[in-house]
């Protein structure tokens, strides 16, 4: 009896705390449901009510000071539509905005990658389309081709207002130093490779404990071999991995580690230490997003370029296409009371997100930047924008951007296994179809 | 004191407190784990009742290397007795004799397991460091050219270079144990042992090392179900890697929650460890019980 009543209260208590945790996970959906019904039934008393508009967002790291700065003038101007911005830790805000656009608890306001990871929501009807609120110039002022990865269907779901780009980072002091010529081709790489070597540097830098570092170079590579086309569709699940371009990217990165390209400790950097030693100038060569370049740009100023990544003579992709692409966007709930000041405060904050990005080095612009002073702007950045970005044909984010949680660690522990020699190419090709992309 | 102890009422007004407090904070959780380990649950969304599932796919037809990482701290627990303990068995017995300096080598003993082990982490790092690691620069002094390796980058030395790390850190810690248990064996037997003729050696093995044993059953307890629970240390230095060759249970299941959002599958393996700690806990007690009576 005892027992039975002991055991009775502990699962009382238990639920009691499941619920408590299972609450505090939407705490802010809840705030937000109540704030906007709060919010529409004052409205219908007094148009010029104050509203509350939530944003989601993903702004943990550095840059979130320029974020927040922009929110909070917002806020300062319109006092009538007050922005209320939460942000959480990118890979949990993957996992929290599709649990919450799943339960219609989304926020009004929606930070989202464009590409792969938006369709599904759009697909479902829970993005509304801006079409209508853009032909008031807006689109004019977004450089072409900003909306691309945001459009499905022929309709535009979002403002995009920064990119991701992949770039070959080359010293040009140890290149001439060493009499190199910067590779264009995956053969001259090797070349170049082969020549630092013999110098008695490390040619390549990546934080390869880190993973995902290794993974932008393998990603890369396989743009090259397979085209832009080839890549999207693959992570699409529409074709298999198990083909030769993607065998051969695999075996193209373990032609660079069996020449040296890396440092032996290879697996033991994290991609701070990498890209420190590259700051240092004591490695050539790094492939890097271009999120790197403020810090290389701080520490070796004017002695780094930002390349394209080189070709390869029998692959199908050409130096026009880049890693990255996968760009920062903001949608607007559909379900939201307030479409008008949602879509203006979005247009708002993707605008000045934009420049204030491309202006401290910590992104590419998607809006126009001939108002922003050029001489402001991080160089390396400009290289990349100008150089390698603009004028291109086709871009491929990188793939743990399509791949979410188990897949994406999935793909880059078996770049890893290639790094540190345990599979061969065709393995990877192999396990990379069977673990990934089943469906196909 | 004993009429205090006689009373019920006092006894559950000063037990209780702490009890509700181990209850919720250490006991409910568990319990939670347990509930989690029956799901397919992605941590956010509603989870799906599996049953046992997630049990059989840590041992049947396992992909992520789970048996290999039980091995791997099994290694560790094997070599936290065996080496570990008699290391720090001698130390103690040697500083509990009486040397000059008593004080100052019990503290500088102690130290490591004082320092964080984010520091102690780095501070191996530094030491295993393939350009300019003392390890190998010490090698290269030597003219050992041929022995330097990137300790903590090559799949066949990352778990001793770890292992070694973790055994250093602790020594200090079982030490002072031992040490205050050897302290507080009475000086009549040790003067009756020496009446009797016993060398310093002898009164070791058969005073010192015996009158010890209930310290050393929980020394043996403490480095085998520390050596299951190991993670801060790993985690700093490896994160489990190079390409899983240092994973132990507790780093497999904290990528596997963390990184890949399997919550259900990762509760089994913390199930699994609070279970294995628990049986050896218990088995380790029936040992020296026996070896006591016997």
């Amino acid at each position: 009896m005892k027992t039975k009543r002991l055991f009775a209260g502990i699962l009382g208590l238990s639920i009691l705390m499941a619920s408590f945790t299972a609450c505090s996970g939407q705490q802010p959906a809840n705030s937000a449901a109540s704030e906007k019904g709060a919010a529409s039934a004052a409205s219908a008393d007094d148009s010029a009510e104050k509203i509350t508009l939530t944003f989601w967002n993903n702004y943990t790291n550095d840059s979130n000071h320029v974020m927040s700065g922009i929110i909070d003038k917002w806020n300062a101007d319109h006092p009538n539509i007050h922005i209320e911005a939460n942000s959480t830790e990118n890979n949990a805000y993957k996992v929290k905005i599709k649990t919450a656009m799943s339960a219609n608890n989304a926020p009004d306001i929606i930070y989202t990658w464009a590409g792969g990871f938006t369709q599904p929501f759009v697909e479902a009807g829970k993005i509304l389309p801006l079409d209508e609120y853009l032909n008031d110039g807006t689109k004019d002022k977004m450089l072409s081709g900003a909306l691309t990865n945001i459009t499905y269907d022929g309709k535009v779901y979002g403002l995009t207002y920064n990119q991701q780009a992949g770039a070959l980072y080359v010293n040009d002091e140890l290149f001439k130093q060493n009499n190199v010529k910067v590779p264009t081709t995956f053969d001259e790489l090797l070349t170049a490779v082969k020549a630092f070597k013999k110098a008695g540097l490390v040619p390549m830098a990546v934080g390869e404990k880190d993973k995902w570092p290794g993974m932008w170079y393998y990603d890369m590579i396989a743009l090259r071999e397979g085209g832009s086309q080839l890549c999207l569709d693959a992570l699409n699940k529409k074709v298999s991995f198990d083909q030769p371009a993607f065998v051969n990217a695999a075996q193209k990165l373990e032609e660079l580690v069996d020449a040296g390209a890396f440092a032996e400790d290879v697996l033991s950097q994290t991609r701070d230490e990498s890209v420190a030693q590259f700051s240092q100038g004591k490695i050539p060569m790094y492939f890097g997003g271009n999120f790197d370049a403020q810090v290389i740009d701080q520490s070796l100023e004017g002695k780094v370029s930002a390349v394209k990544f080189p070709t390869i003579s029998d692959g199908d992709g050409v130096d026009t296409e880049y890693l990255g692409g996968g760009a920062d966007a903001l949608c607007v709930n559909a379900n939201t009371e307030h479409k008008d000041e949602a879509v203006q405060a979005v247009k708002y904050l993707a605008e000045n997100f934009s420049s204030s990005m491309y202006l401290t080095g910590a992104g590419l612009p998607e809006w126009n930047y001939d108002s922003i002073d050029e001489s402001k702007i991080d160089p390396l950045s400009k290289q990349i924008m100008e150089d390698i970005v603009q004028g291109s044909t086709g871009s491929v984010p990188a793939w743990d951007l399509y791949l979410t949680g188990n897949d994406a660690q999935t793909h880059q522990d078996l770049v890893q296994s290639l790094f540190g020699k345990q599979i061969t190419p065709e393995d990877f090709g192999k396990q990379t179809q069977s673990k990934i992309n089943k469906a196909a | 004191m004993e009429r205090l102890l006689r009373d019920k009422k006092a006894i559950f007004l000063f037990t209780f407190p702490t009890f509700l407090l181990f209850t919720v904070i250490v006991v409910l959780p568990i319990f939670f784990s347990i509930h989690y380990s029956t799901l397919e649950w992605d941590g956010f969304s509603q989870g799906t009742f599996v049953g046992l599932a997630n049990y059989k796919s840590l041992f049947v037809n396992n992909t992520d290397g789970f048996l290999q990482s039980i091995i791997n701290s099994l290694i560790l627990a094997l070599i936290s007795v065996g080496i570990q303990l008699p290391i720090s068995l001698l130390l103690a017995l040697i500083i509990a004799r009486g040397v000059r300096g008593e004080n100052f080598f019990r503290t500088v003993y102690f130290i490591p397991v004082i320092i964080s082990t984010v520091v102690i982490g780095q501070l191996w790092m530094k030491i295993y460091n393939s350009d300019y690691g003392m390890l190998n620069t010490v090698l290269r002094a030597a003219g050992l050219d041929q022995y330097t390796k990137p300790w903590l980058a090559d799949t066949h030395t990352a778990l001793a270079a770890v292992f070694i790390a973790m055994l250093w850190q602790y020594i200090g810690y079982h030490m002072l144990l031992m040490y205050a248990g050897a302290k507080s064996i009475s000086p009549d037997i040790y003067e009756a042992a020496r009446i009797d003729g016993a060398s310093e050696a002898q009164m070791a093995l058969h005073v010192t090392i015996p009158l010890m044993k209930p310290i050393l059953c929980v020394c043996v307890i403490f480095a085998v179900t520390g050596s299951f629970k190991a993670f801060d240390l790993i985690y700093v230095m490896t994160g489990g890697g190079p390409l899983h060759s240092t994973e132990v249970p507790t780093t497999l299941m904290y990528t596997t929650i963390f990184s890949r959002y399997q919550y259900g599958y990762g509760s089994a393996m913390a199930i699994f460890i609070i279970a294995e700690c628990l049986i050896f806990t218990l088995v380790i007690q029936k040992l020296f019980h026996q070896n006591a009576e016997g």
